[in-house]
């Protein structure tokens, strides 16, 4: 034996005696101390769930609030007798034996955090379930948030539990097998602004109640509460186009400020109440869900439809900009139809318009006029002022999944139909907004707001601002594009004085659109389609005080024309508007639950009582301290 | 021809490859346990166990490979597999992140992580670099520096703090077999005990009175003393100032490494829940499979690094000390091995594995005992994971290879 080998013996003697030691210690001498801390299973991190921002319309009346709800769990560490468990939750809750216990044995790994077994128990449920709860201590209820979506709607959306392939994507975020996702629509958009950060607690408590003292300090992260959301919708006039809109039929209503691009009403029908899903959903419900109506399927940027005649401004303004046409040039007349090669396209007035310049082609919606301007235009120039004035293409509205829509070009009719297609047919068609194009009836509503605004297009958004915890400007979240559009200002005058003309002449199509104290301007469509015999009803318009002040779309599947149909809806909706434009514009007050120390501290020389608001402030966060 | 044969029954260590399949074989008792869960009367079992019986049975026959392999090539082979294995680490720093770290390459369902190779093949480096004849005592710590400070350099930047902490263990190790003197080893470590140290001003007094004490019985020269001992002093002295120098955060981190019970949420929550397990088991434990803290899953990896807090809760004190015992006479046999090899190079390296699995051993029970903060190191030849069982045993097999094959080139 050397000297070096002497060394590592002692080195080895001296390491091995200090576990021994320790052990001992932890074992043997305190060992009946750790028995009895480990018999109490007490000692676990405990998530507390922060509280979900509300949504609330741009007056702070509330959209979403939330409510509290009796939320089942269960300890799968402390289950004795797993069938008999099975069966007992079966027997009270829509879940089969075999549901139950895949989900115990599935998640038995994942975590020692409690498992959500039911969420939302009706209160009269949970009373009559917790007679029976001493039989199974592995069972606790407790109360926790759900959310109240305050009417049937399409742009907040839903939250719902998150499910295994969410969970796998977003774990790395902190979202727990329990967590609430945002699953549709703005709860979606804005679920990390909504969402909060839930906070940690360490509970070292025995069955007593005890702490067992194990940790000196810390153990405590608060949680903090998401942020509330302040919408552009303004909800008296959300329920008015709510009620104005006919029923029994499908489609939308936007109505959006011009100077903004906020959107102040966002129909789409039918609806649906998205409170369904805070509850498991009931076959029968899930059937009427997907029924043919679709009313799970938004229709305002869910849904592409062929323009029809709304369409038409486009091709105007594309004829003023390649100077093919001016205010005064008159094409073809109309016979009722205009002869193209071997084939005769219709003017939806078979009597037909005689000829007209274009801000009467607009007025009466006469399709020859376009017809004839089209023979005159390139197909791809056709596409790119259409991109350019963001149609068939994303507005970037704050919702997911927005559809694009279409519009061709020659590359794509080669493509589908083979080298030697002929365009001038389909272009024809285009140039009324009929054939391949489509868009969603957002786009259009941008797009008029865009020719009411001086050729200024903004993107069409729902978010105004966020309250609560932190204050954000829409600005902040997500900076609002604004682009011209490719019209000069004299061009855009003529479209006006068209769209002018469909309201107020007594040709116009929309002539019964008008509106005391305000300009209305506007433009019908019947747009043909493959869904039905009817055709889809368009009118898109707005009206102008001394400002440009709402464009208002009104879209109408398979309901018939344009004239008769939708403009009447938009006309009620103006008027309205009109009769409550005070209110309306009227900026809404901070209410007290959301105004900030330096807010407060700032008002006290005018205010009666600042005091007045802090109750209020200490309940909310009592609240938020309650709410697990 | 006679001298490629597998086994040499004279000189081949039945008691290390014996102690070795023990060690071995307890890892899969323990890993079937850990990685079972009891929910009322179902006993449910993930596959881990059986995959370590595949893992080990891998390693078996690259032991036996090992030991085929004639040791010409093997001597040839160290320096390019070291080379390689750095490229490895610096590839892996590419890799996505794996809770915050870079170690794992991940081909399909496997996993690998060249530290894990890089610990065995720098340990082969160092001890043929530093055992060169005719070196002085300056040159061998310059030598195995200047080999080390690569890997771990690399290794610090993905980060894996534990495993650097392997690398000066097995160095330090290599160094005292290589009959670096002592106060040699002293002057390495003394800057690390100074730190520590000037936590009082009476614990600097003291340490820099006894290092002087025991430089003077090493009969160094006054000059190198004083130079020794100023800077030591200085960096007593220095650090309470740079402690005050540092962020909350800063000093909140270091704290809490210290002692993790300052961060119930995080490393302290493992560390006590361990605690808990292991002290629930007392004298006798609560027998095997029964364990009621590693049922409800409160420690997230109980399969791996917190494998000895299974043990300790079903076998109580008393398996607790078997594993340690085990461990002990694992070691004392490779210190006796130690003594055996003559040639230089393979005594060298031979502590260097001794040191590197020893301190693994201690790292890890320490840390499922709360002595030690939580590192991420296994328990050798316990915990489950293939790259870890593969390389621990390879180590252990070129051990073997210069038991086996001793007296028989030089």
């Amino acid at each position: 034996m050397n000297k070096s080998s002497r060394v590592f013996l002692i080195a080895s003697i001296v390491l091995f005696g200090i576990l021994i030691i320790a052990l001992f210690r932890l074992q043997v001498i305190k060992g009946e101390h750790y028995r009895r801390v480990a018999e109490s299973n007490f000692v676990r991190i405990r998530r507390l769930t922060a509280t979900r921002g509300e949504i609330y319309d741009q007056k702070y009346r509330p959209i979403v609030q939330n409510i509290p709800s009796h939320n089942l769990y269960l300890l799968s560490g402390k289950i004795q007798n797993l069938p008999a468990l099975a069966r007992f939750i079966s027997l009270h809750f829509e879940l089969t034996v075999e549901e139950i216990t895949e989900m115990v044995l599935n998640q038995r790994f994942r975590t020692y955090e409690e498992i959500l077994v039911v969420d939302n128990v009706p209160f009269e449920k949970m009373l009559s379930v917790s007679e029976h709860l001493n039989y199974f201590p592995e069972l606790v209820f407790r109360i926790g948030s759900t959310r109240d979506y305050l009417y049937p709607n399409h742009f907040t959306g839903y939250v719902g539990r998150i499910n295994e392939s969410e969970y796998e994507r977003y774990e790395e975020e902190d979202y727990s097998i329990n967590s609430y996702i945002g699953k549709t629509g703005l709860e979606r958009y804005y679920e990390v602004l909504v969402r909060g950060q839930d906070g940690r607690e360490v509970v070292q408590v025995d069955a007593q109640g005890r702490s067992l003292g194990l940790f000196q300090k810390g153990g405590y992260i608060e949680p903090l509460n998401g942020l509330s959301l302040v919408l552009t919708i303004d909800n008296e006039l959300q329920d008015f186009a709510n009620r104005v809109f006919p029923a029994g039929i499908k489609g939308t209503i936007v109505v959006s400020d011009i100077s903004s691009g906020g959107i102040l009403a966002y129909i789409s029908k039918p609806d649906y109440d998205p409170n369904l899903f805070m509850q498991r959903i009931t076959p029968e419900i899930w059937e009427e869900l997907n029924s043919e109506a679709k009313p799970l399927m938004d229709r305002v940027i869910h849904a592409t439809y062929p323009p029809g005649s709304v369409f038409k401004p486009i091709t105007a303004g594309l004829g003023l900009q390649k100077k093919v046409i001016d205010q005064y040039t008159r094409l073809s007349p109309c016979v009722g139809g205009f002869q193209v090669g071997n084939r005769f396209f219709r003017c939806w007035d078979h009597s037909g318009h005689g000829t007209s310049n274009v801000a009467e082609a607009l007025m009466r919606s006469c399709d020859v006029f376009f017809y004839d301007l089209s023979l005159k235009l390139r197909l791809d120039d056709f596409k790119a002022y259409v991109l350019a004035c963001h149609l068939a293409t994303k507005t970037g509205i704050d919702l997911p999944n927005e559809r694009a829509g279409f519009f061709p070009d020659t590359a794509w009719y080669r493509k589908t139909f083979g080298r030697n297609v002929g365009i001038i047919g389909h272009k024809v068609n285009l140039s009324i907004g009929q054939g391949e194009v489509l868009t969603t009836p957002l786009q259009m509503n941008a797009f008029f707001a865009a020719l009411a605004n001086g050729g200024t297009w903004i993107t069409p958004h729902l978010l105004k601002q966020t309250v609560g915890r932190g204050r954000l400007t829409r600005e902040q979240v997500e900076r609002t594009q604004k682009k011209q559009l490719p019209m000069s200002q004299s061009e855009l005058r003529i479209i006006q004085e068209g769209l002018f003309a469909v309201c107020n002449s007594p040709y116009g199509t929309a002539r019964s659109v008008q509106v005391p104290k305000a300009r209305t301007f506007g433009k019908t469509g019947s747009a043909e389609n493959f869904m039905g015999k009817k055709t889809h009803a368009w009118f898109c318009g707005y009206i102008v005080t001394d400002k440009p002040e709402i464009a208002v779309t009104v879209f109408m599947e398979n309901a018939g024309g344009g004239a008769a149909m939708a403009a009447p809806v938009a006309r009620q909706i103006f008027d309205f508007y009109m009769g409550n434009i005070e209110d309306i514009r009227r900026p809404a007050v901070l209410p007290p639950q959301f105004r900030s120390a330096e807010d407060l501290a700032q008002e006290e020389p005018q205010a009666q009582d600042p005091l007045e608001a802090e109750p209020e402030l200490k309940q909310e966060n009592d609240e938020a301290l309650h709410s697990d | 021809m006679k001298h490629f044969i597998l086994i040499n029954h004279k000189k081949f260590d039945f008691v290390l490859l014996g102690l070795l399949v023990v060690l071995i074989a307890m890892g899969f008792v323990a890993i079937f346990t850990a990685s079972t869960t009891a929910i009322s009367d179902q006993m449910i079992t993930a596959n881990h166990w059986w995959k370590q019986i595949i893992f080990a049975g891998i390693a078996f026959l690259a032991a036996v490979f090992l030991l085929k392999l004639p040791m010409p090539i093997f001597d040839i082979l160290i320096l390019p597999a070291f080379v390689l294995n750095l490229l490895a680490l610096i590839l892996v720093l590419f890799t996505p992140a794996v809770s915050g770290s870079h170690r794992w390459f991940s081909i399909g369902n496997v996993n690998f992580q060249p530290s894990e190779s890089a610990k065995l093949l720098t340990i082969l480096m160092v001890a043929r670099y530093i055992t060169k004849e005719n070196l002085s005592e300056y040159r061998q710590i310059l030598y195995g520096f200047s080999i080390m400070i690569v890997p771990m350099v690399l290794i610090m930047i993905e980060p894996d703090f534990g495993t650097n902490l392997v690398f000066w263990a097995s160095l330090m190790a290599m160094l005292i077999a290589a009959e670096v003197p002592l106060f040699f080893i002293l002057l390495m470590i003394s800057p690390v005990v100074s730190l520590v140290a000037s936590l009082h001003w009476l614990g600097i007094v003291i340490w820099i009175a006894i290092l002087i004490l025991l430089l003077l019985r090493a009969r160094l020269s006054w000059v190198a003393i004083t130079v020794a001992s100023i800077i030591n002093t200085f960096i007593a002295l220095i650090t309470p100032v740079f402690w005050m120098g540092l962020k909350d955060y800063q000093q909140n981190r270091i704290l809490t490494f210290m002692d993790p019970t300052r961060d119930p949420l995080g490393a302290g929550y493992q560390i006590i829940q361990a605690k808990i397990a292991i002290g629930s088991g007392s004298l006798t434990g609560k027998g095997w499979l029964l364990g009621t803290q590693k049922n409800m899953n409160f420690l997230p990896e109980h399969h791996t690094d917190f494998i000895f807090s299974v043990i300790g809760e079903e076998f109580g004190f008393v398996g607790s000390m078997f594993i340690i015992l085990l461990f002990f006479a694992f070691f004392t046999r490779l210190i006796h091995n130690v003594v055996q090899l003559k040639v230089r190079e393979r005594k060298v390296a031979t502590a260097g594995i001794m040191a590197y699995l020893m301190f693994q051993t201690f790292i890890n029970i320490g840390m499922n005992i709360g002595l030690v903060p939580a590192t991420g190191i296994p328990l050798p030849f316990i915990s489950y994971g293939g790259s870890n069982l593969m390389i621990n045993t390879i180590s252990v097999a070129v051990i073997l290879k210069y038991l086996n094959e001793r007296g028989f080139i030089k």
